[in-house]
């Protein structure tokens, strides 16, 4: 096994040390302006060695698998300017079951990517021609070895399945997209779902409406709730934490939403796109509850951050970020949400998102995908339109929460939520 | 090595069908040595480590308040050679450097930050005397904990320089990229040229020829010679970006602006040095008949999804009756790029390019170092994000 030679390699010198080799094949099909533009298929070899050396944290990375030597050389040498470690390389320990290998996925013909690309395209071109379609399927595999210098060794087989589709409206001036995909570990994904929410967006578009500025209802489609979960994936970042630049520091245990907010992060969810029986250090993977009905449970940590927090990781190495993000579903429908709502905004998707200050929580968005929602039907589209507001006051001020949840692109899974009141800025 | 060439060549039959083709240049050969005044290669880790630990002192020395701080420091010496079937062979050397100062700040759960850059290929002495450039960005991110969020509505904006450069970059020059448009007849109705973008006094114009910038190269990765190429010419579109596919398919000259931040990436239509040309007004005169405006300085980042865009400032300064007012934050502008551009109505006496890092994104090729430029620009009707009073 290469990755116990690097690992022996490197202990000559190291007081600890870890390897992973991941080999990556894929095959990728990709239409651009409504026809076939290419077919890549590639192979990728990356090696990575991190050593404890001196209780400093040096590492190197290689994609040439005859560089054995030079990559365990390079993470030693570096490790002279490395950062401090904090903590020590995990012991061996089993990581739970999670199904991330599909058998069906290796065996797709390029015909049948082909087809479920063509077929999306057709879709979209029966519903209105003057669309312009833009297209992608990939279908990959990582095999991976890891091993530490504690005794923690394993090897893991993982598939993965992408379908996207995307397109574009041109009248006159007017410029119009709308777009959907999603990322998973076996083949289940239905493209002409795919498509059928990609026309969805387009049909609602058909009208251009105007709005008033004030402050109104606003319902976040599963899409776009990325606007709320944003700031909250980086609040509860153990590092940001850490380094108090978090607003949840000495939050834990405190009640900061309303209390039929709850959020989880969830990597044993079967096939989904960030599942895996182990993070990046080796770390087993476990479910972390989040945030449960409005009170802040769990930080995310990785090995390093936690040391330096005096606490456990949480196995989010490296980075302390979410694997799957979660948020649990209400008893509110859909339909029944956008009936109740006399005036307000249905919000898909944004520019902008990230800008600013969004670990505050804070944000400002351009709306990309809005429509307007009057006396209960969606009335139109709505462009020049702002929406501001803080994270956590939007999720004090929940009107309903929905019902089914639904992946967003295949790292978040979440119902549609209704917020009583946000600040909306239309030109 | 069989079944992969197999699979390329099953890939090829499968695509198959239609023939690309290239626009014509002249084959040239080259070498290109470049000579840093003080070459980083020379300098030792341990010296590029203590100049950022100096600086990341000053940081958290500055104020009580600040709370962290994040100093970054990266440089790569890139040697490009280019051949092609038609004889052309270039050799190139592109290095590149940058700094980021940021600091973070904190009052209960009020965080700010304030950050400074800088950036290009000139060399290590880049890096040296930026003791103040830290303490200002210190200094904004103690400011910013006092300084309310801009009140949402529609503005009359002045944009700063550095805010000008990533506005023309964001949400015009990505329009300009041929590869939006050569396949897709109703942007190319959008993108006419001889089509009114703005009055007269507006000019926009990409460079990859002008010294010492950050998208500056002789020649871009299809081997074709960069150049001064005019945009939109007194309020005029004139031209667009091309590569040698979009310029072929298009009937237009290959303008040197195919780029790849890699050799495992093709070369696709990217900017240059991106700006807007200087004007004849002085800032004073552009603020002074302003009753209740903002003025926007420093950028973090923009977004563009073809006509609309949305780009952040650093922070602002309300203007009111003619004069730069209090410091307000979280300023995030938008609009529609054929409006905006129209809107814009006094162009500055004073260009500027900025030397900061950072890079554009395009197409999975991030980051590509790009040149962004301009003077102060006025633009009546901007709509500002944020919460109502
Ligand atoms: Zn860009």
């Amino acid at each position: 096994m290469i990755a116990k030679k690097l690992i022996d390699q490197a202990m000559k010198k190291a007081q600890g040390a870890q390897a992973s080799i991941n080999q990556i094949e894929s095959t990728d099909v990709s239409f651009e302006n409504d026809r076939l533009k290419s077919i890549k298929s590639s192979q990728k070899t990356h090696i990575s060695v991190k050593v404890i050396l001196n209780d400093r944290i040096g590492s190197s990375h290689t994609t040439d698998i005859n560089d054995l030597d030079g990559v365990v050389a390079r993470a030693l040498e570096s490790a002279e300017f490395g950062s401090p470690a904090h903590f020590k390389f995990p012991s061996q320990a089993k990581g739970p079951d999670v199904k991330v290998y599909d058998r069906q996925i290796l065996p797709l013909t390029k015909d049948t990517m082909i087809n479920i690309g063509d077929e999306m395209i057709s879709l979209v071109k029966k519903y209105n021609p003057e669309i312009l379609v833009h297209a992608g399927v990939t279908k990959g595999i990582v095999q991976q070895q890891f091993a530490n210098s504690a005794g923690q060794s394993y090897t893991t087989e993982t598939t993965k399945f992408d379908v996207g589709l995307h397109g574009q409206l041109t009248r006159g001036r007017d410029i119009l997209f709308s777009w959907d995909s999603l990322t998973r570990k076996n083949k289940d994904i239905d493209h002409r779902q795919i498509a059928a929410k990609t026309i969805h967006w387009f049909k609602l578009a058909e009208k251009n409406v105007s709005l008033k500025s004030g402050t109104m209802p606003v319902i976040f489609t599963p899409a776009g709730l990325s606007v709320l979960t944003l700031g909250l994936r980086m609040g509860l970042n153990g590092k940001s934490v850490l380094l108090k630049s978090s607003p949840l520091i000495n939050k834990l245990g405190e009640k900061i939403v309303d209390e039929r907010f709850s959020c989880t992060d969830n990597p044993l969810l079967d096939y989904a796109s960030r599942s895996e029986s182990y993070d990046e250090e080796g770390i087993p993977h476990q479910i972390t509850p989040l945030i449960e009905n409005g009170v802040v449970k769990n930080f995310l940590y990785d090995l390093d951050t936690a040391a330096r927090a005096k606490t456990k990781t949480t196995g989010h190495g490296i980075g302390c970020g979410p694997t799957n993000f979660v948020v649990k579903t209400g008893n509110t429908s859909y339909e029944e949400m956008i009936k109740s709502t006399k005036e307000g905004l249905l919000v898909h998707s944004v520019l902008g998102l990230g800008q600013g200050n969004p670990i505050s929580g804070e944000f400002s968005v351009n709306v990309f995908l809005g429509y307007k929602i009057e006396n209960g039907q969606i009335a139109g589209r709505v462009k020049n339109v702002m929406l501001a507001g803080n994270t956590y006051d939007a999720l004090k001020n929940i009107d309903c929460i929905g019902n089914q949840a639904e992946w967003v692109s295949g790292a978040l899974l979440t119902p549609p939520i209704k917020i009583n009141k946000l600040s909306v800025i239309a030109k | 090595m069989e079944k992969r060439v197999r699979e390329a060549a099953e890939a090829a039959r499968l695509v198959g069908k239609e023939k690309t083709q290239f626009a014509e240049v002249p084959p040239v050969t080259d070498q290109i040595t470049v000579r840093m005044k003080k070459d980083f290669r020379q300098v030792p880790l341990s010296e590029k480590k203590s100049v950022m630990e100096k600086y990341n002192r000053v940081i958290m020395d500055h104020h009580e308040k600040i709370e962290s701080s994040d100093v970054i420091y990266r440089d790569t010496f890139r040697k490009v050679r280019y051949a092609n079937s038609q004889g052309t062979y270039i050799e190139d050397e592109r290095p590149d450097l940058m700094v980021r100062l940021s600091a973070t700040a904190r009052d209960g759960t009020n965080v700010q930050k304030g950050f400074e850059s800088v950036g290009g290929g000139d060399g290590f002495q880049l890096t040296e005397g930026l003791e103040e450039k830290a303490k200002t960005a210190a200094q904004r991110a103690i400011d910013l904990l006092s300084a309310p969020p801009v009140t949402g509505g529609k503005y009359t904006v002045v944009l700063d320089p550095k805010l000008t450069g990533v506005f023309i970059h964001e949400a015009f020059g990505h329009l300009s990229e041929s590869d939006f448009v050569y396949e897709n007849d109703r942007m190319k109705e959008i993108m006419v040229l001889g089509k009114r973008f703005g009055s007269d006094i507006l000019n926009v114009i990409d460079d990859g020829s002008l010294a010492g910038l950050r998208g500056t190269h002789k020649y871009d990765d299809e081997g074709v010679k960069t150049k001064k190429n005019y945009l939109i010419k007194d309020g005029i579109l004139v031209g667009r970006l091309h590569s040698r596919e979009t310029a072929a398919k298009m009937g237009e000259e290959p303008s040197g602006n195919a780029r790849a931040i890699a050799y495992q990436h093709e070369p696709i239509v990217r900017m240059t040095n991106t700006y807007i040309d200087q004007g004849k007004t002085s800032f004073k005169d552009m603020i002074k008949d302003i009753k209740l405006g903002l003025y926007a300085v420093n950028s973090i980042g923009g977004q563009t999804a073809m006509e609309m865009f949305t780009f952040s400032a650093g922070h602002g300064y309300m203007i009111r009756d003619g004069q730069v007012a209090e410091l307000v934050r979280d300023v995030v502008l938008t609009g529609n790029v054929f409006e905006t551009l129209m809107n814009i109505d006094a162009i500055g006496d004073q260009i500027e390019f900025s030397k900061a890092g950072g890079g554009c994104g395009k197409g999975g090729q991030m980051p590509l170092p790009v040149g962004l430029g301009g003077p102060h620009v006025r633009a009546r009707n901007i709509v500002v994000g944020g919460r109502q009073k």
